[in-house]
This record gives C-alpha cells, structure tokens and sequence, in this order.
C-alpha cells in the first residue's frame, strides 16, 4: 500500500528540481522561476502535511535509502542517506515548507515586482536552500545532518551575497560563512568522534549512538574512548564538539556576531534562513540528538547557560538599533538564546514549541519589514519612518501580531512557548543552581524584548510620519498581503498547540497537543519521546508556593508582568508624534550597545594575533601543497619539451626509429624466447 | 634528383635495414628445423590458376582446398575505385582559379573545363593544338 | 624441393632492400619504388606457405595484396603530386612542417 512515507525523498527532491529549472531555464521562464519554486514547496508543503497526518495517524518512518560507503574490517562503518520520520521531524518538515512557500509568494512582490535583475540566481537558491533544509530535517544519521548542514550554509552564503555587485553583501556573505564554518569544523570532529566513539551516527533505534551511549553509560555496552578517558568526560566532549556547529548555525554567543550582517541579503531570505528555518537547524539538532544531551549534565548545563546569556545579551543590543531589520536580527538571536536555554534545562518540548512559534512569527515579523522596505524604497532606518499604520493596515496589523508574540503578550503564540521555556527553566533551576542563572537570564530578556520589539513598532508605524517617502508610500500588492495575512492569524493563533498552563490552572485534561505529540502519544519511534529524555535527563522538578499551580500562575505573572512593563516603557517612550533619541540617554552604555559590545572589533583583534598560524598555514599550503602540484606539472612540462624534439616532421627519421625499434624488440624477442 | 648529388643523400640510415636484416636471418636460420615436414605442394593435374578463380567467386569446383573470398573480391573491387577517385583528386587541386591537372591537355590550362585564353584570342589563334 | 626457410631468407631480404630504399633515399618516387619491394616481399612469404600447407588461401591472398598495393601506388602518386605542387619538390626530407 502507498503511504506518505513513500513521498518523503519527494519532499526534499520537489524543491531540487525547482533549484534546477530556475537555474538553467529560469531567464525564459515566467516570474524568472517563481512560479516553479512556489509549485515545488506548496507540493512538498502539502506531502509534508500528509506525512504530518500519517504521524498523527500512528505511523513513524525510518528507511535507508543509498548506502554509499561500506567499510571492511572488524568494525566497519557504513555512511548512508536515510530519512527518520518521527513526530519532531514531520513537525518541522510542515513548518520548513510552509514558510518556504509563503516567502516564494512573498518573494514575487519583493523581487519580481521591485525589478530585481538576476531573478532565476534568486529562486535557484531559495530552491537548493529548501531542498537542503528539508534533506537536513529528514537526515536519520549525524553524517547525512551534517552534509545538509554545510549546504544550507552553502545557500545561506549564496544568497546573502545576492547583491554582489554592491560592496555590503559580499562582505557579509563571506563573514555569515567564515563564521558558522568554524562552527562546523567542531561539528565535523565531533560527527568523526561520535564514528570512531560508536562505529554509527544513526539517530534512532536500538543501534544509535544516543542508545548506545546511554547503555555505555550505565555499563552495559563498551565503547572506544581516546586514551582511556572516562566515558562520561568523553561524551561530555563529544557533544560539545557538535555544540560548535549548532551555536555558529544557530548564532548563539560568542558566534552570533555573522547573524546580524546577514540582514545585507534580500529581505524573504532574511525571513527564510536568517529567521526561521536555517537558524533553527542547530536548535533542530540538538533536538534530533537530545537522547545524546540529556546523558551529559555539564553539557546541559552549557547549553543552558550559553542560551540564557545569549538571549539577554542580544537583547541589549537591539535596544538602541537604527535599521528595521537589525532589531529584528537581534531578536532572532535573542529568541534562538530562549530556545537554547530550553533545551539546556531539560524543555524538549518547550524548546519545540518555541521553535514553531517562533518561526512563525519571526517569518511574519521580516516579511512585514520586507513590505516596510517596499514602501519606503529599501530605506531601512526607522528614523525615517512612522506613520505607516493608517497607510499599510494589512503590514500594521499582522506585524503588531507578530510584535505582540514576539514580547510575549497574551494569548499570543510567542506567550505560550516563551512562558513554558521559563517555566521548564525554574523548574529545574530550583535543584540546579546553574539553571536558575539560565532562567534568571531569560527572564532579565523579557522586559527588554518587549521594550526593542514596540520601540520597532511604535517607531514604525506610530506618530507622525519622518521623511517625504513615509508620507507617501509606496503600495503593496496582494502576493505581499497574502503571506502576512497567513503568519498574522498563525502568530496570534499557534498557541493553541500547547495550552500546558490553562490545562494545570484548569485542570482540563489533553489540551497539551505538542506533548502529547513529541511524547509518542499518536505515534514516534521507540526511544525518541519527550517522555523518554525526560527519565534520562539530569534534573528535577522542584516547585514554588508550595505546589504546581502557583508556580505556573507565579512563573506566567512574572514574565506578563515584565513583558507588559516594556511595553508600557515603549509606549511612554515614543509612542508621541515626535519621538526623540531617548537611547542618547545612555551615553556611553549606547555606544557599547550600538558596537554590538565591540565584538567584531575584538574578533578582528584575535584575528590579527593567531595571524601566525594562519601565516604558518598560508605557507604550507604555498610551499608544500601548492609546491607538489606546481613540482608534477613543471617535470611534465620540461620532458614534453625534451621528448618533443624526436618529432623532427621529417620521414627518414621517423621511418628509422621504426626499424630500429623493430630490430630491438625482435632481439628482445628472440632472446627471451632462444630463436637463436 | 638530390639523391644523385653526391653528399646530399646519407647511407648511414641504410645500416639500420642491414642490421634488421641481420635479425631476421639469424632468427629464420634459427628456427628452420621447425620446417621438418616436407612441403605439401598441390595435387598433380589440379590447375591452380582455375581454382584461384574458384575461390575468388566462392564456387566449389576446385580440388585444392581454399576459402571462400566473395566478400573480399567485392570489397577490393570498392577500395580500388575509391583509391582511384582520390588519386585523382589529390592531383587535381585548385589553385587561384587554375586547375593544375595531371589531365591536361598539350600543357594548356583549363579554367573551369575551358581551355584558357579562348576568350581573348582570336578565331584564328584557336586550333591548333586543339 | 626448396626449404621454406629459404623463401623467407628470400623475403627478409627483399624487405630490407625495400627498406634500405626508404632510409637512404630523398626522392618521394623512390621511394613508392622501395615500398612495392615491401609489400611484394610479404606476397613472397604468401605464396610461398601457400605451397608449403597447400592450400590455395595463401595465394588467393598475395593477389589482393597486389590490388591493394595498386590502390596505394596510386593514392602515393596523388600525394606526391600534392607535395611537388607545395614544396616544388619531391624531396620527402624538406615536407617536414608537419611537427610541433
């Protein structure tokens, strides 16, 4: 019988195709390749959903398609392409194709309509980037995550640097690459141990590494360690080895620092791998392996840390941001800091849901910034703004959901996710002192996230209007209208997937969907349930006011509390029809924040000390490398110049070599077989 | 030529045959006890030259044995035509407008199939060696 | 009865003759000359195994060696028609722009 699950290689193969027709026929194309890039994922959008509803149906998938490597030895290693679908997975295969195909539809009025040139470049990345995306999604091996990984940041890198021509974007490309590549290159020694540690990198089943590790653990299955090392301090490494790649791809502190320049690219690319897709595939795979996390506390510990301080810290800096889209890139790195913090204190679930939502409403929020660029003829600075709410309603209205989500205000999507995060966080952090420094982090960033979010707004929409373009925009058709509109009702909508504390107050039973959903309830693999991680992990539950309702009624008042005070500090602030600078107020603080704490600077600074090595490498590869190839070459050049002279063109030389040659292989000949 | 100017043509090359020459004897000398049998030779009152023709045209009539070399003939037939054709356009070359021909006539040229000069010379100056 | 070994002394003989022709000499029909030598050695070896195995193949044989080698007389004789019309000569040593 057919199922969804024979459809999966279509999922990632639908979008590749697009990829190739906008590359090579896009110029004759309609829309320059829109059209097929909109076919492609609105098709792998609506296979996704079937899968989706065959997960939900009680089905789970895992299937080896191409083994392309098969060791030999005593222990030989096999490296295949898989797909594992299990609830996580499908999850995020329909939220990676809905905001693909809501950024191609975007895309026809922020590209085709504005008069972009090289359009079928454009939607032949979008395509590789959602092929890989999707391939990455479905990966059901670390090695298979990691190849998709690089390319996502291959296309990442592409199409930052889409405005070639112009002197930002290729810097910025380049930086966004050099930056998650240091990334990877942890992430690949880890992927290499995690081979050499377990002889596998499948996620799932009796054989994963996260099983093997866990029965490694309590003693039961041995496992190579360098040197002897105790098995607990070598995971710990291991999967702080992976951890590089996830905090460069998920731009978590200290390699946040690519995101922001990022925002160089077109603006539905910033919406689609700068915010909700790409950046989510560190946080996706510290999910997709969460099995392996939760064995090693000191790991967790880190995540939570390097989450929270992340979130916090980010924060300050979209505070005193000029540009549209670099609040919003700061907010990203904020709000993947929140997600972090989740996964590092033990909130599988949590960490997904924010996830979801935070795709959607991040999605939202830089396509409503998009068609603020398209009014105000790709002005960013907000300065130049305000007073666009009564001429963009449609922008106005689904961009305030998107805000009101993004602060965390009720009953928006971003409340739900966000108060669980925090929750899970005390939670735990009450037995886990390094926890409850994550938490205290996360919740320090709840005021300021509101404050930066409605500084945005109010700046942008409110008061009166700031230059001659703000006083008459430019109008927005229908393919900018439509995605807006669908993300509007789903930001403010999403939270309805997990009602976790209506269903505590309340006590009314399996409103909690996700949970129910990642906890195998309709259907998953064995040892890939939230239940599961939760009886491994590290932590436990402790409780405030003596029991659980008042810590959920305690823990959502305090973050409300906080959210609604920024926002009520915004609105004092520049909600007025002249809005000045009061971030000149901060004086010196400003310029701190406004460098981005001189992190680039201090990055060039290193830079410039291990210039050394770099130096040292430079020469090596010069020398010996490059020396070895130039060294082949020049001894076939030299004895091609010898060797051709016997080719003197005259017939009386060639016919005697002829004879001579004939006469020596006839005495060979004859020697070797006596004719004589 | 310049073969027949004395010092314009080496014989040394001509070592080269001398010496293959040299190989070559010795080995046939070397191996000639292989040659023990007496020669077959043809049957006595069987016309070689009618069964050459036989085989020739594949007609089984003769009394020495042979293989068939239909095929062959025709082929032969084919690749000395083709030999001839491009004999004869490798001699036939074009050169500004003048065909240097092997097939001219009394050392006039001919310009495209006409001999040269008849448009400017005389009626009376035609002939000749026509 | 002659000893084959003596026919294709015979052969060898006339080969190297023909070949002696090619290396020492300059002039493109002499060439043509020196290479009928050659081939008409190996008809020699033909016929001669023609009689030793009796079995006419061998003759059969030489005859299309000799059409052949009338196609290669008369392709040779085109070429050395061409070379005398580009070098104005038929000297095979100064054809030499065939080369690096």
């Amino acid at each position: 019988m057919v199922t969804a699950f024979d459809y999966v290689p279509a999922i990632v193969l639908l979008p590749f195709v697009s990829f190739v027709v906008a590359l090579f026929l896009g110029k004759n194309l309609p829309k320059k390749g829109a059209y097929g890039g909109i076919a492609a994922t609105a098709g792998s959008l609506l296979l996704s959903i079937w899968v989706l509803f065959a997960v939900r149906g009680g089905g789970a998938h895992q299937e080896t398609y191409w083994t392309w490597a098969e060791g030999v030895g005593s222990q030989p290693f096999t490296l295949e392409f898989g797909a594992l679908i299990d609830p996580l997975s499908a999850l995020m295969l329909v939220i990676v194709t809905l905001i693909a195909t809501l950024v191609h539809v975007f895309s026809l009025g922020y590209m085709n309509d504005e008069g972009e040139r090289d359009l079928p470049r454009y939607y032949a990345g979008l395509g590789l980037f959602t092929a890989s995306m999707l391939g990455f999604v479905i990966a059901d091996n670390l090695l298979m995550a990691f190849m998709f990984f690089e390319l996502v940041g291959l296309c990442s890198f592409l199409l930052i640097g889409f405005h070639f021509r112009e002197e930002g974007p290729p810097s910025a490309a380049k930086k966004a690459f050099l930056v998650t590549r240091f990334g990877d290159y942890f992430f690949l020694v880890g992927v290499v141990a995690v081979f050499a540690t377990f002889g596998t990198a499948a996620f799932a089943g009796a054989e994963s590494f996260p099983a093997l590790a866990e029965g490694a653990l309590a003693g039961n299955v041995d496992v190579w360690t360098p040197g002897g090392l105790d098995v607990m301090t070598w995971f710990t490494v291991v999967g702080l080895l992976v951890l590089g790649g996830v905090m460069g791809k998920s731009a978590q502190f200290p390699l946040h620092t690519w995101l922001p320049d990022a925002m160089e690219g077109p603006t539905p690319v910033s919406a689609l791998i700068h915010a909700a897709t790409m950046v989510a595939a560190g946080v996706y795979l510290v999910a997709r392996m969460y099995g392996f996390y939760v064995l090693t506390p000191t790991t967790m510990g880190i995540i939570a840390l390097v989450g929270g301080f992340t979130a916090l810290f980010a924060a300050t800096m979209g505070i005193v941001k000029e540009e549209l889209k670099q609040v919003l890139a700061y907010s990203t790195i904020s709000q993947y800091g929140y997600m972090m913090l989740a996964l590092g204190s033990g909130g599988y679930v949590a960490a997904v849901f924010h996830l979801t939502t935070h795709a959607f409403f991040k999605a939202l929020l830089f396509l409503g910034a998009g068609s603020v660029i398209i009014a105000m003829h790709h002005n960013e600075n907000m300065w130049d703004m305000g007073g666009l709410k009564n001429k963009m309603p449609v922008t106005y209205w689904t961009f305030l959901a998107g805000s009101l989500a993004l602060a965390g205000i009720f009953p928006f999507a971003g409340f739900w996710s966000k108060d669980e995060i925090l929750y899970e966080a005390l939670i735990h952090g009450l037995n886990e002192p390094l926890i409850l420094v994550g938490y205290v982090f996360g919740l320090l960033a709840v005021p300021v996230t509101a404050f930066y979010t409605f500084r945005m707004v109010f700046l942008t929409f409110h008061g009166n209007a700031r230059s001659e373009t703000a006083r008459n925009p430019e109008p927005v058709r229908w393919n900018v209208k439509g995605p807006l509109s669908v993300l509007g009702v789903l930001a403010a909508v999403t939270g309805v997937i997990n009602m976790v504390p209506v269903q505590k107050v309340l006590g009314i039973e399996g409103i909690d969907y996700l949970h129910l959903w990642l906890n195998n309830h309709y259907g998953g693999i064995e040892g890939l349930s939230s239940h599961h991680y939760a009886e491994i992990g590290p932590y436990s539950s402790g409780t405030l006011f003596g029991g659980e309702v008042a810590t959920v009624v305690a823990g959502a008042a305090v973050s409300l509390g906080l959210a609604v005070g920024g926002l009520l500090l915004a609105w004092k602030l520049y909600n007025v029809a002249e809005p000045v600078e009061h971030t000149d107020k901060l004086g010196g603080a400003k310029s701190l924040l406004y460098n981005n704490y001189y992190q680039d600077e201090f990055q060039v600074w290193l830079a410039n000390r291990t210039r050394g090595v770099s130096g040292g490498a430079d020469t090596f590869d010069q020398g010996v490398v490059d020396g070895v190839v130039n060294g082949v070459s020049s001894v076939s050049l030299v004895s091609g110049d010898r060797i051709k002279r016997i080719q003197t063109g005259v017939v009386g030389n060639y016919a005697l070599l002829l004879t001579l040659s004939l006469t020596a292989l006839l005495v060979v000949f004859a020697l070797i077989g006596g004719w004589f | 030529m310049t073969d027949d100017e004395p010092g314009s043509s080496s014989r040394k090359p001509g070592l080269a045959a001398v010496a293959l020459f040299g190989v070559l004897a010795a080995v046939v000398l070397g191996s000639a006890s292989g040659f023990s049998d007496p020669a077959a030779g043809f049957p006595a009152g069987e016309s070689i030259i009618h069964n050459i023709g036989y085989a020739l045209f594949d007609i089984d009539l003769g009394g020495i044995p042979s293989e068939g070399f239909l095929a062959a003939f025709l082929i032969i037939a084919i690749a000395l035509d083709v030999a001839l054709d491009s004999a004869v356009y490798l001699a036939k070359q074009e050169d500004e407008g003048r065909i240097i021909s092997a097939l001219t006539d009394g050392g006039q040229d001919i310009v495209d199939g006409e001999v040269a000069g008849t448009t400017e010379t005389d009626e009376t100056d035609r002939g000749g060696d026509r | 009865m002659v000893p084959p070994e003596y026919y294709l002394l015979l052969s060898s003989g006339l080969f190297c003759i023909g070949l002696f022709g090619i290396l020492t000499r300059r002039n493109a029909l002499y060439f043509l000359m020196s290479v009928e030598l050659m081939l008409n050695a190996a008809n020699i070896n033909l016929v001669a195994f023609s009689f030793y195995w009796g079995n006419l193949t061998g003759q059969t044989f030489a005859l299309f060696a000799i059409a052949l080698a009338a196609a290669e007389v008369a392709v040779g004789i085109g070429i050395i028609l061409a070379l005398y019309r580009n070098f104005g000569d038929v000297d095979v040593m100064q054809a030499a722009t065939m080369r690096w």
